[in-house]
């Protein structure tokens, strides 16, 4: 049970999307219900200086897409993997100057595999806005044998690598977009807790 | 320090042990019947003769045993070593500050020797000798960093300062308290502290933090922090949980005393010259309560101290299975006299 007045210190908190007014320019990089998020955006205002719109989308969200290019006037890339935005971050990034603002929108592996490709480029986290949206489900580092588990939605997850039944501390890595997930049944083997579903 | 160095084991038959000399020097941590957490920073002065603070590094009795097993948790998981790439500068700083230190405090040990800047090492109880140009790692085997790191005893974790924080960009982290260097490699102070209960709501992280910014070359500072852990285990990683873990089970009233170390990390904060990143030691002392009992004051020091830590703090320290063994083990010796401010044995 979560005691009254506890949080995660190293998990970041997200917000919701505002422009910011002193950008020389502006990336917005969204994904899935993250393009939500992206119209409210452009809704607010187009801004005055230059935008570059990533969207990353599967078929169920295609309808974000449309509205997007409606609400986008210039500059929008849809693009169908997280693959392809971060090969396409690497390939732009370069061609930024100072002042550029970055807003994330989009599951929290999703933020933290963009705020990844753009450090080498020298952006700080405290650089980009982010908005967590559509789900809940966590990337679990699995401390033993390495390996990350993506879109857990339980208290205890399974290491896809290793197969260890994992609990998870509460340690977010910015760097890894992970929480750390260590062997839960290491002192009692076979004794495993109830397993919940409490990050839909 | 020891003339000799002990063969000893920190893991399997765990043959390591402390003599009445190592027992005597050990760093007890509680000056007080309380224990909380606390910024408790003070300048890294010479301490007393035959104390640990006597040289910059201490090297003592398991000196050489402890480089050993060093060696063993490197080899078997290199992830344990760690430097992004804009620590170079930082590296090199660690390589002199730890070359010049060891040869000027314990010359029968080590030596260097400079020309311009081809310099000449020589590790006389481990058996090394290597010449290398400084500034370039290419005349060494391994990084800088690395190459220190397994010549002295303790973690080392290389700070970059930027953005007014500090960030754990390189480390050699082989006898931990249960942090993983390679999940914290990258993170920010206070993503790093995450995890400590109640210190973040008493605001201790952020004055330690501030007070780290202001560290000037040339005045070190250091603190004590403290565990328990069972069996004399240097690597209690969370990477190799799944071997040490089950060791709480092991704890019985009988065995107690054996089995249930002390652990003392000696940190110690320098600014380096070149690169302004901070190097952050720590350093691991093991004694068992048998040991550690030799001195009735601190069994009854450590007795009130276990017996009023509060819970949270407990289960942090992954003690809360053979917490009570321990206060009862120790009760015995507690007459509940009043007992005067301070570490000290007699």
């Amino acid at each position: 049970m979560m005691e009254r007045g506890y949080w995660i210190k190293s998990k970041p908190i997200y917000t919701s999307l505002v422009w910011h007014e002193k950008a020389t320019s502006h990336l917005v990089v969204a994904q899935g219900q993250g393009g939500l998020a992206a119209i409210k955006l452009f809704q607010q205002m187009h801004p005055q200086q230059p935008v570059t719109t990533l969207y990353e989308h599967s078929d169920i969200d295609a309808n974000f897409a449309i509205t997007l290019k409606k609400v986008v006037p210039e500059d929008l890339h849809l693009l169908k993997s997280e693959q392809e935005v971060v090969s396409l971050l690497k390939r732009i990034m370069p061609t930024k100057r100072m002042g550029l603002r970055i807003y994330v929108a989009g599951s929290e592996g999703f933020i933290w595999a963009v705020a990844e490709a753009v450090k080498e480029f020298g952006i700080e986290d405290a650089d980009i806005m982010k908005e967590l949206t559509g789900t809940l489900a966590r990337s679990i580092y699995c401390v033993h044998c390495k390996a990350i588990t993506h879109n857990i939605t339980t208290n205890i997850g399974k290491c896809s690598s290793c197969e260890r039944m994992l609990f998870v501390r509460d340690h977010f890595s910015r760097h890894l977009g992970a929480y750390m997930g260590l062997m839960v049944d290491a002192e009692s083997p076979g004794q495993l807790p109830e397993i919940e579903e409490i990050y839909p | 320090m020891a003339s000799t160095f002990k063969k000893e084991t920190f893991r399997e038959d765990y043959t390591y042990s402390n003599s009445a000399e190592a027992i005597k020097r050990f760093p007890f941590p509680f000056p007080e019947d309380q224990y909380m957490y606390s910024v408790n920073i003070e300048p890294h002065v010479k301490g007393k003769v035959g104390s640990v603070c006597e040289f910059t590094f201490d090297v003592d009795e398991h000196y050489v045993a402890e480089c050993l097993d060093k060696k063993i948790t490197l080899e078997q998981d290199p992830g344990r070593y760690q430097a992004l790439p804009h620590m170079m500068d930082a590296q090199w700083d660690f390589l002199e500050l730890t070359m010049e230190s060891l040869s000027q405090d314990y010359p029968q040990h080590f030596s260097l020797n400079k020309n311009g800047s081809v310099w000449t090492w020589e590790n006389k109880p481990l058996g090394i000798k290597d010449t290398f140009t400084f500034g370039d790692s290419s005349t060494l085997a391994m990084e800088p960093f690395d190459y220190m790191g397994r010549q002295v005893q303790g973690d080392f974790v290389l700070l970059d300062h930027r953005e007014e924080t500090l960030f754990a960009d390189a480390g050699i982290v082989t006898s931990q308290a249960d942090w993983s260097l390679a999940f914290n490699v990258g993170m920010s102070w206070r993503e790093w502290h995450g995890p400590v209960p109640r210190a973040t709501e008493l605001g201790v992280m952020d004055r330690a933090l501030k007070h780290l910014l202001n560290l000037q070359f040339g005045s070190p500072v250091r603190r004590l922090n403290w565990t328990m852990t069972i069996n004399p285990r240097l690597d209690t990683s969370p990477e190799n949980y799944p071997q040490w873990g089950g060791d709480r089970n092991a704890v019985n009233a009988d065995n107690v005393s054996d089995l249930v170390h002390l652990r003392v990390e000696l940190q110690t904060l320098f600014r380096l010259p070149r690169s302004n990143a901070i190097m952050f030691s720590i350093r691991c002392y093991l004694i068992n309560l048998k040991d550690l009992s030799t001195y009735s004051r601190w069994a009854k020091r450590l007795h009130r101290v276990q017996k009023t830590m509060h819970p949270d703090l407990i289960e942090y320290k992954g003690m809360t299975k053979f917490h009570p063994l321990v206060v009862d083990w120790l009760a015995k010796f507690d007459d509940g006299a009043a007992l005067d401010v301070g570490t000290h044995a007699e």
